[in-house]
């Protein structure tokens, strides 16, 4: 359950993050090598973000079926569907394969 | 008009497109109503809810906290909890920023903006100005929908069952990976993503929530390798 105190807590520190990286990393006279691996960042965070939201719950390693929906949605982002087909078919397979096998 | 708003929400010339739009907007509106329910339905009021959706803006560091109380911890440790996986904004607010405007207080207004998906999305474009477009324009496509979803998820309330028997679950790490899948079919991109992501499960059990995130950040070094050296440069030595 959230109180309204900790939801204060979590909106300043959350903001405070985004705004020291807005504002006060300068990165306008960033030498090459600096920009190169802040523009693969991201990259590297979202890899991570997707292996800890298929296959982990709770802070465990936890196999269930949104890894079928997730490979689903590979499938079709690498045979070039559009992404809305990816998405959905995450959801549609999660789903199925929840209600055939559990997980 | 119109046509305006059709410039702002797709930037003409521009990489993203009105698929992406509506992928993100469907992913954020589905995640902003789950989360919502899910915290309503632990007793959450609407209030600090509301304060969740429109103030801290983002759906990882509510859930970060109620991990961390309900498995035994401090609220401050909570709080901690939350501050931590939330701290990739902060990276991707600075990876953007140089494609921002030189005022303080529009930099200050954009950082809330600042998300996983609009920010690969912005630096994916060629033209330096499109960047900070479709940072923007896809910003609002996933933050117009999360706000209305959350909303909804709190009227809804706990009227629906259990939302992730609909795969629900399954559409954000969807999205993410459909987002960097051209970068992964890159050398560099592959090797960065397959490092960062055993970099993030070698984590999980061992650290608390937001370090493997974090520690998995680190794979960007990779892209300091020097370039693989061509066929001439090793005959020449």
């Amino acid at each position: 359950m959230l109180s309204l105190g900790v939801v204060l807590a979590l909106a300043i520190g959350v903001y405070a993050q985004r705004a020291l990286g807005a504002l006060f990393l300068r990165t306008e006279n960033l030498p090459d090598a600096a920009r190169r691996v802040l523009d693969k960042l991201p990259l590297a965070i979202i890899a991570a973000v997707v292996a800890l939201t298929t296959v982990t719950a709770g802070g465990d390693l936890t196999i269930d079926a949104r890894l079928a929906g997730v490979a689903a949605a590979g499938l079709c982002a690498w045979r070039k569907l559009p992404m809305l087909v990816a998405v959905v078919a995450a959801a549609v397979v999660t789903a199925l394969v929840r209600a055939t096998v559990g997980g | 008009m119109i046509d305006r708003l059709r410039n702002w929400a797709l930037p003409p010339g521009a990489l993203f497109s009105l698929d992406e739009g509506l992928s993100l907007a469907f992913a954020y509106f589905t995640v902003g109503t789950t989360v919502t329910i899910l915290h309503v339905t632990q007793g959450t009021g609407w209030l600090p809810m509301l304060g969740v959706i429109f103030v801290v803006n983002s759906v990882t560091p509510g859930l970060a906290y109620v991990a961390v109380v309900e498995s035994g911890g401090s609220s401050t440790a909570g709080v901690l909890s939350g501050w931590l996986v939330s701290s990739r904004f902060g990276l991707f607010a600075a990876a953007i920023a140089p494609y921002l405007w030189p005022s303080m207080w529009r930099r200050a207004g954009a950082a809330h903006l600042a998300f996983d998906p609009n920010v690969a999305l912005g630096l994916r474009e060629p033209d330096e100005v499109d960047k900070r477009r479709v940072f923007l324009a896809a910003g609002w496509w996933m933050i117009l929908p999360w706000w209305v979803g959350g909303v909804l998820g709190i009227i809804i309330g706990s009227n629906l069952g259990d939302p992730n028997t609909l795969g629900l679950d399954a559409i954000f790490p969807a999205v993410m990976l459909v987002i960097v899948w051209p970068q992964l079919r890159e050398r560099d991109g592959l090797t960065i993503g397959l490092v960062a992501l055993i970099t993030a499960l070698a984590l999980v059990e061992i650290t608390p929530g937001g370090v493997p995130a974090l520690a998995a950040a680190c794979a960007a070094l990779l892209a300091l390798r020097p370039p693989l050296p061509s066929v001439s440069d090793e005959a020449g030595a």
